[in-house]
């Protein structure tokens, strides 16, 4: 058991747990908010996941939404064309922009940082463009309405219930995928976050890696954006407009990049405390602005990061009082290695 | 040293040849037509003052930066212009002025990662045990790399280049930095690839004694011409090497 934790990782298969657990909503309660705020947050989750595979290769990406779009459009075109079942949808929202994102981010991933930012910014404005002047395909300014329900075995899956059901399954799947990848490429990645100069010449090929990164995290994305299609029951442009990626980077960042956990943590922490203060709803984005210059200069691990930094600190004085304060500050998470 | 070499180990491809490079960054020329030819198996050093284009030379040969003109040839191959993942993986391999390691990752997983991204296998442990052993990171395998004093982090730096198993190492001043009874680790470093890989060895540094000691051939670059080349001995003395470089510095050494 200690080696399949250990080869999983506990971070991974905690956030692995907890999507499961999310299954557990519509058979608690019957409350409308909660069921509400629930799909938001595992929505959150799911584009923040997304956000964080580009991160542990220190990579910012503004891309989510478009992404998000592609597979929630994917998924919508594909529902008003005859084809219901879950799985299938599933498959597309992911299959979509994962295809999209593997040329450009062949192009793309050479670029330097910074530009790379800018790129997948400009992506996400060019991708709204593009579904407010095809309304053949997209809907234009009135997206996609009507969206039959998925079904599931033949079972329709129209009662909210069954959204929240299809949203948690869409959870897991997107949960596995990301613990998956940033597990499986775990050296790769970190040699990159750490020192890419330093990876590249010792022989690795930064740039695929860069790229199976981001084909991943776009399709992680549109799974995202298929559980939102969900919820809504229409796509539309608004849903994926370029400043949500702000929203996403941000509880990636605040949850903490150093664990799998941050974007769990920052995501429900961050929707939950935006539907507490709705009436003050205009102000989050600025908000969130200052949450991550806060945690960039403050709290580098996020809240997830700062909370084991502090752990280990305790069970370390704990064992032994006299130690505790050389502790190297907040890193990446060394899950039982 | 070289003669015995040579009857062990293939070098085949193993020369480094440098042909006429150039090198500007805009209208500032660091190099021009610079030729020099690194033997299989040998060591040579290269000296020159501040400024003289030392690591640049390093940073264009491994393919980190553009070069201007001319062609680098690993053996008969030409590789002017490949990526430095490619010159890496076939077998020419850079260390880093500054401590270069991944700093949030243990010593072992430092090690691994190297062995893992040149793909030179587990039995490389075999190799460096007793490096490990000479520079006491034994018993630190799991510390973070960040937490190792300077010196030690300098170290695990070269034994990262040198765990790729290189056919032609490049060392970038790696005795900068490190006390005086540190800087035998590097010719440590040095001896032990040439006993045990046999690979070819370029070695930039401000280092006259360590220069002295470890390379039978040196050359002097000086505002990016070659001012001279031979051996330390007969180049360090000579009047145009004194009057670009040795007389000034040696002193701080």
């Amino acid at each position: 058991m200690g080696a399949f934790v250990a080869r999983i990782g506990r971070a991974e298969l905690a956030c692995i747990v907890l999507s499961v657990l999310a299954f557990s909503v519509p058979f608690l309660t019957h409350d409308r908010l909660f069921y509400s705020i629930s799909n938001q947050i595992m929505i959150a989750v799911i584009a923040a996941f997304s956000v964080f595979i580009m991160l542990r290769m220190n990579l910012i990406s503004f891309a989510v939404p478009a992404f998000m779009a592609i597979g929630g459009y994917a998924a919508a075109i594909a529902a008003r064309n005859g084809l219901t079942d879950v799985f299938a949808l599933m498959a597309i929202a992911f299959a979509f922009p994962a295809l999209v994102a593997l040329p450009l981010g062949a192009l793309v991933l050479r670029l330097r940082g910074v530009y790379f930012v800018l790129v997948t910014y400009i992506l996400s404005e060019i991708l709204q463009l593009f579904l407010f002047e095809t309304p053949g395909l997209t809907g234009g300014s009135n997206g996609i309405a009507g969206i039959p329900a998925a079904t599931f075995f033949g079972i329709s899956l129209g009662r909210y219930e069954y959204v929240l059901l299809t949203t948690a399954g869409i959870l897991l799947l997107a949960t596995v995928i990301t613990a998956a990848t940033t597990r499986y490429y775990g050296q790769q990645f970190s040699a990159i976050e750490e020192n890419e100069v330093l990876a590249q010449s010792l022989g690795l090929v930064v740039w695929r890696y860069k790229v199976i990164g981001f084909v991943i995290a776009g399709g992680v994305a549109g799974l995202g954006g298929y559980a939102l299609v969900t919820m809504l029951l229409t796509a539309h442009p608004s849903s994926f407009s370029s400043f949500s990626g702000v929203s996403y980077i941000t509880y990636a960042i605040v949850g903490g990049r150093t664990s799998i956990l941050g974007p769990v943590v920052g995501s429900t922490i961050l929707v939950w405390a935006s539907n507490l203060f709705s009436s003050q709803a205009q102000y989050s984005q600025g908000l969130f602005g200052v949450l991550i210059v806060f945690v960039i200069f403050a709290a580098k691990g996020g809240i997830v990061g700062t909370a084991e930094y502090w752990l280990k600190r305790w069970l370390r004085k704990r064992s032994d009082p006299g130690a505790g304060d050389d502790l190297a500050p907040v890193g990446r998470s060394k899950d039982a290695a | 040293m070289t003669a015995v070499a040579e009857d062990r180990f293939p070098r085949a491809d193993w020369e480094l040849r440098i042909e006429n490079i150039s090198k500007n960054f805009g209208g500032l020329q660091l190099f021009r037509d610079l030729s020099f030819v690194l033997d299989a198996g040998n060591i040579m050093g290269v000296i020159g003052p501040n400024g003289a284009g030392k690591t640049t030379l390093i940073n264009v040969i491994c393919g980190q930066l553009p070069l201007s003109s001319g062609k680098i040839y690993l053996g008969k191959r030409d590789v002017t212009g490949l990526p430095p993942h490619t010159l890496s993986r076939l077998g020419l391999v850079r260390s880093f002025q500054q401590t270069n390691t991944f700093k949030l990752a243990t010593v072992r997983e430092n090690l691994m990662r190297a062995m893992r991204f040149a793909g030179s296998g587990p039995d490389t442990w075999n190799l460096i045990d007793d490096l490990l052993d000479a520079y006491e990171l034994k018993a630190r395998l799991d510390e973070v790399s960040d937490s190792l004093p300077y010196g030690l982090q300098k170290m695990l730096g070269l034994l990262l280049a040198y765990v790729t198993k290189p056919k032609v190492l490049l060392l970038d001043e790696p005795a900068a930095g490190l006390e005086q009874r540190e800087r035998g680790n590097v010719d440590r470093l040095v001896m032990h690839a040439q006993e045990n890989i046999g690979c070819s060895i370029l070695i930039i540094e401000h280092d006259m004694e360590l220069i002295r000691r470890l390379c039978p051939h040196i050359i002097v670059l000086d505002a990016g011409n070659v001012l001279a080349a031979g051996a330390p001995d007969e180049v360090l003395s000579t009047r145009s090497v004194i009057d670009a470089y040795v007389g000034r510095s040696d002193d701080d050494d």
